[in-house]
């Protein structure tokens, strides 16, 4: 360290020109910042493109040149480091204590979370479209080396579906993550869901139909395959109220009042 | 610059601050001295908006820091010094910090070279730096926007003889160019060392405030600071 001092040149109480106020793009291009800018973050973004790439090879590998099959197997990796990935954005700076300076940066908490929200939400549907790709690839490869017909059934809805339920799921950790603030926590909640769904659906009929509008997992599986029912419809629309809107609202009130230490 | 007006913060059923009223002018470093849990941290932090007073107001530039334009550029923070992500190099904190100030990246050296951070120090990831190290980034950081008026938390803590001298230096100079300059510390040297205004609290009370010499009437600051803060030592966590 040096130890020199050091002329100061600041510039005192010198006024600042009105409308020094970050906009909200200049917020989100920071937010995204702090997801690679770390070892633990890149770590996280290679597995999620190492995990979506390896597990389409594979399965295109073993399954043939059938594309939306070989796609849908990235969901597994998705579905498991997109809610990760999406916990870990909000609950970090309650973690690491780094609120204080970026609380104290932009006192406006409420556009500083919402700014947090959208590059993992981005990045769920980059993902989505980087898993096409290396389906598509594989699908064609695959053929070509096997001399078989490849099968292209995914049509644009499904894609879109496959997509969205990508989407949901990093809402989702966003919205436990806001909520708890306590990414273990959080992590256990989204893990443990589908397990205790499970066992919710098998104690007897008002268990499966509990289970039938809250279970999001399994109300977003028509998404995918892009055959929806009103009735499906209004089933993933009570459980994006219940996993989603409502631990989010919650979860920003939370913050906004929240002594920062 | 700063005005601290009847604030009171009650947490569940401790008084961590009762009725503090004091105000800080420009060019002048005031020190905010008093034992540990006198609620010296929680008043920067309601002074800033990340804690909100149960009664009372504290404003900066005549307005909550909140409501100001670019805050930030106008009032330089540095709360603890484990804010900084232990992951994140020294150098990619002040980054983020200059990114939401919409600031240009020479920013960045020039903040390292006020604090004496060398290139190569702040190109490790805070995890490895010491305290001093850790306050010369806090400090590096609460300077970015070229305030007018600096809240800096404890900014002497784990700093060496040197260290000290080089806050001193620092601190003085942006006071003679018009800065207002807050800082909370336990330390009675570095206060005396650093500040020429004290205010003095105990259990969430200010117990007395002035000028050094007003204070201490002769008496070295030690002898003044265990006569007010007589009893009044550990009194809230």
């Amino acid at each position: 360290m040096s130890e020199h001092m050091v002329p100061v040149t600041e510039g005192g109480g010198a006024p600042v020109a009105a409308g020094a106020r970050a906009p909200f793009r200049r917020l989100v291009a920071v937010e995204a910042r702090k997801l690679v800018d770390t070892r633990s973050g890149l770590i996280l973004a290679a597995l999620l493109v190492g995990l979506t790439v390896a597990s389409v090879v594979a399965r295109g590998v073993v399954v043939g040149p059938r594309a939306l099959t070989v796609l849908g197997t990235a969901g597994i990796g998705l579905g498991t480091l997109l809610p990760v990935l999406g916990i870990l954005t909000v609950t970090a700076e309650w973690t690491h204590h780094t609120a204080l300076t970026t609380f104290a940066l932009e006192p406006r908490r409420m556009r500083v979370l919402a700014a947090k929200c959208l590059p993992p939400l981005i990045a769920a549907v980059a993902a989505s479209l980087l898993a096409l790709l290396a389906a598509v690839l594989v699908t064609v490869i695959v053929a070509e080396v096997r001399h078989v017909p490849a099968t292209w059934d995914i049509s644009p809805l499904v894609l879109l579906g496959w997509t969205g339920a990508n989407v949901l799921v990093v809402a989702e950790g966003l919205a436990l993550g806001m909520l708890l603030m306590n990414a273990p926590a959080a992590i256990v909640v989204c893990v443990a869901g589908p397990v205790m769904w499970g066992i919710v659906a098998r104690l007897g009929t008002s268990g499966e139909v509990l289970a039938g509008w809250l279970d999001l997992n399994a109300t977003a599986a028509p998404l995918a395959s892009a055959d929806m029912t009103g009735g499906d419809l209004a089933r993933l629309a009570v459980s994006v109220a219940f996993w989603i809107a409502a631990p989010t609202a919650a979860g920003l009130r939370r913050a906004v009042r929240r002594e920062v230490t | 610059m700063i005005e601290f007006n009847h604030v009171s913060k009650v947490y569940k059923e401790v008084k961590a601050l009762d009725d503090v009223s004091f105000t800080v002018g420009a060019g002048s470093v005031t020190a905010f001295l008093g034992p540990n849990g006198a609620g010296k941290s929680t008043a920067l932090r309601i002074l800033v908006g990340l804690s909100r007073a149960t009664s009372g107001s504290a404003t900066v530039f005549g307005r909550a820091y909140a409501e100001l334009d670019g805050p930030a550029h106008r009032v330089g923070t540095m709360f603890a010094p484990n804010a900084y992500h232990p992951g994140r190099t020294g150098r990619e904190s002040l980054t983020l910090g200059a990114m939401t100030l919409g600031l240009p990246r020479r920013r960045v050296d020039e903040v390292l070279d006020l604090v004496g951070l060398t290139h190569r120090e702040s190109r490790r990831v805070v995890k490895g730096y010491s305290l001093g190290m850790r306050q010369r980034l806090g400090v590096a950081h609460a300077l970015l926007g070229r305030p007018g008026v600096l809240v800096l938390d404890e900014p002497g803590n784990g700093l060496d003889p040197q260290g000290m001298r080089w806050m001193r230096g620092l601190l003085r100079g942006l006071a003679d160019s018009g800065c207002a300059v807050l800082l909370s510390s336990h330390l009675l040297h570095e206060a005396e060392e650093v500040a020429d205004r004290v205010v003095v609290v105990g259990r969430g009370r200010v117990l007395a405030q002035g000028t050094m010499d007003e204070l201490n009437r002769g008496r070295t600051l030690e002898q003044t600071f265990f006569d007010l803060t007589a009893g009044a030592d550990r009194s809230v966590a």
